[in-house]
């Protein structure tokens, strides 16, 4: 399965790259906004989106719309790892078609049950 | 009665009198007929209300003067926006700085560590079943003489990978020093927007209008995103919890 990782810090690109080794995904790309990440998901096949929100040049919820507005993307699962925490900000990722909604900080645990939920439903 | 406010009055009462004589001379100057007298007293007091006037006028340009003098000694406004809050800015961005390193760093470490403790973890595994085999009598010579020989490599390997694991243990320690040095830095810039916001407040008391007050829940503009939550800043409508946002999700029908 090949996965991108689009965070605007390295370090926590690193972090959650180290945790989906540890969980056995191996096939791993990163990007460091929506900008640059959208061209590659394009044109490079990938099974799975797990993007941050909030970064410069293209947010995570506007390349989520784009994911799902474009015919190859539309059915790819996203998981949105981010910071914000309102309410209406969870509801509009919902209604943009999110598979997973994880708030920062959080545990190797969570990431694990989110990823194993989002692929038992898509399977099923 | 503080002595100032004394000391006003009688001046008051000594300019009452000093017009009262002034008055009185000039009814009887003008039933004297005495034009020329007429003519100076009026003058005089005309005379005498300009320099008040002017004194008055004195008095707040000399006032206003010695307050923005004031103002301009007491504030640090100037040293802060010349020094304080671009060292600030400076200061910030070391603090990004520190904290990306440190946590490279600890990566870095872990990243080094968990291949040797993988392979160690997997010999290990090898060694103990085939040991448990030996004492079950389960072993050939042939295949007691090999494990003998991975053994003694086993015990090499793991003397100088357990040494390995404790060197960059330190390092990923030593990375953590990060915290009392941003700490110290961001408790400065703390101290540095405090400074600002005194020195705001004596400048808007100064400039003597009092402002409307801003309206405490200011309609956020559009789009903007509030970050990290922080304990003790109240966000409106945030969740406070990975299980919060799981319940609104599965209420919405995830």
């Amino acid at each position: 399965m090949k996965i991108l990782v689009v965070d605007d810090f390295s370090t926590m690109r690193r972090i959650v790259e180290n945790l989906l080794r540890e969980l056995g995904f191996t096939n791993l790309d990163e990007a460091d906004d929506g900008q640059t990440a959208w061209p590659k998901l394009k044109s490079g096949h990938y099974d799975f989106l797990v993007t941050d929100w909030n970064m410069p040049g293209m947010t995570g919820i506007d390349l989520l719309k784009m994911v799902r507005s474009n015919p190859e993307t539309a059915a790819m699962p996203v998981l949105l790892v981010t910071a914000e925490s309102k309410r209406e900000q969870i509801i509009e990722a919902a209604q943009a078609g999110v598979n997973g909604y994880i708030i920062k900080p959080f545990t190797a645990a969570t990431l694990k049950e989110k990823i194993d939920k989002i692929f038992a439903r898509s399977a099923g | 009665m503080c002595a100032s406010h004394k000391g006003a009055m009688m001046q008051n009462e000594r300019d009452r009198l000093e017009l009262l004589e002034k008055a009185k001379q000039l009814v009887a100057n003008i039933e004297n007929n005495d034009d020329a007298a007429t003519g100076e007293v009026l003058s005089s007091i005309t005379l005498e209300r300009e320099r008040s006037l002017f004194r008055e006028v004195g008095q707040l340009t000399r006032q206003l003067h010695d307050n923005l003098a004031s103002f301009a000694l007491d504030s640090q406004l100037n040293d802060i926006t010349d020094k304080g809050i671009p060292d600030a800015k400076e200061r910030l961005n070391y603090v990004i700085k520190m904290t990306d390193e440190a946590a490279n760093k600890t990566l870095n470490a872990i990243d080094e560590i968990l291949p040797v403790t993988d392979e160690m973890q997997q010999k290990s595994e090898r060694l103990s079943k085939n040991w448990h085999k030996f004492l079950g009598r389960e072993l050939s010579l042939d295949e007691f003489k090999i494990m003998s020989a991975e053994i003694t490599s086993y015990l090499d390997e793991s003397c100088r990978n357990t040494k390995f694991v404790h060197d960059k243990a330190n390092d990923i320690v030593l990375a953590q020093s990060f915290q009392d040095l941003t700490g110290q830095i961001i408790k400065k810039v703390i101290t540095l927007v405090q400074d600002v916001e005194n020195s705001l407040v004596d400048l808007i008391r100064i400039a003597g209008t009092p402002q409307p007050k801003v309206a405490e829940s200011k309609a956020q503009e559009k789009g903007q995103l509030d970050g990290p939550l922080v304990p003790g800043i109240d966000v409106q409508g945030a969740v406070n919890s990975q299980d919060e946002v799981d319940d609104l999700l599965s209420s919405l029908g995830f």
